[in-house]
């Protein structure tokens, strides 16, 4: 049986799949790790570059599914625009490193109490729950066909976020500037 | 796919419980964003997972989730600009120092 023919799950197991595989949940562990230092830095600063940390391996991960353009969208759009403006965000404000000021409110206890049992809950769906779906086309979508699904089906989502983003800029320029009076 | 759908949810799915952690916890109204932006990418992560793992010929969750990064970049900047007018009035972005509306 080909490699291809169950490609979720292949019976070989060569040096370089083996690689693979090791490199994945290498990048999963940054991942996550990026995430908790995003929640967890006294100092704000250190948690946009633990965001930095999460949004580049969301990007490696896309790699790995074999989603290309959504790998490079993610680090121009987020690394590259979103995590730009986060950080003068939190450059313009103040008390960023004061380690006085806590860093979670007075309800930690009660999230941390809801997100276990969310996690646990999460967790037994996804050990339990049959995943693999034999029988499906397995074939990784090519980028002409992702740009014609774009500009046929979805060309109205398209062109309202174009609207939406204009919105977006428009308001956000009006809010933050200074006050004429 | 060189692992199992499995492993990849799970890691969307502990993003989006360290996410919600976030959300609830800081104080400081971008560390809420920031937040909020990882709970974004754990159902992106989660729809390219199931795209490429159940097959999608045509592409179009990875559409969607093109559509879901642009409406995140024009959620964060909304939220900046609130942010930062805040911060001028308020001269603080702690979410809990900040209860005008609570009479």
């Amino acid at each position: 049986m080909d490699v291809l023919d169950s490609p979720l799950m292949p019976n070989t197991v060569g040096p370089l799949e083996f690689a693979a595989k090791a490199a994945f949940y290498a990048v999963s562990a940054m991942t996550l790790a990026g995430a908790w230092i995003t929640v967890s830095a006294k100092n704000l600063f250190r948690a946009a570059l633990g965001l930095a940390m999460a949004l580049f391996g969301v990007a490696v991960l896309y790699l790995f599914l074999e989603a290309e353009f959504l790998a490079v969208t993610q680090l121009l759009v987020y690394v590259g625009a979103i995590l730009t403006l986060i950080v003068f965000g939190v450059m313009l404000t103040a008390r960023i490193a004061d380690p006085n000021v806590p860093r979670w409110n007075q309800q930690a206890g009660a999230a941390w109490a809801l997100t276990a049992a969310l996690g646990i809950g999460l967790a037994r769906i996804l050990f339990t729950a049959p995943w693999d779906m034999p029988g499906l086309s397995t074939t990784p979508a090519k980028l002409s066909a992702l740009g014609h699904t774009i500009l046929t089906s979805y060309l109205l989502p398209f062109e309202l976020l174009s609207l939406l983003l204009l919105g977006a800029l428009v308001g956000a320029l009006f809010i933050a500037r200074r006050d004429p009076r | 796919m060189i692992v199992p759908l499995s492993h990849v949810l799970v890691v969307s799915a502990g993003l989006f419980a360290l996410g919600l952690f976030g959300a609830l916890t800081r104080r400081n109204a971008i560390g809420i964003l920031m937040s909020i932006e990882l709970i974004l990418n754990s159902a992106n992560l989660n729809l390219v997972a199931f795209s490429r793992a159940w097959g999608a010929p045509d592409g179009s969750p990875q559409v969607m989730v093109l559509l879901v990064i642009g409406i995140a970049a024009s959620g964060a900047v909304a939220g900046l600009a609130l942010i930062l007018a805040i911060f001028r009035h308020r001269k603080t972005i702690a979410v809990d120092e900040i209860n005008l509306l609570k009479g």
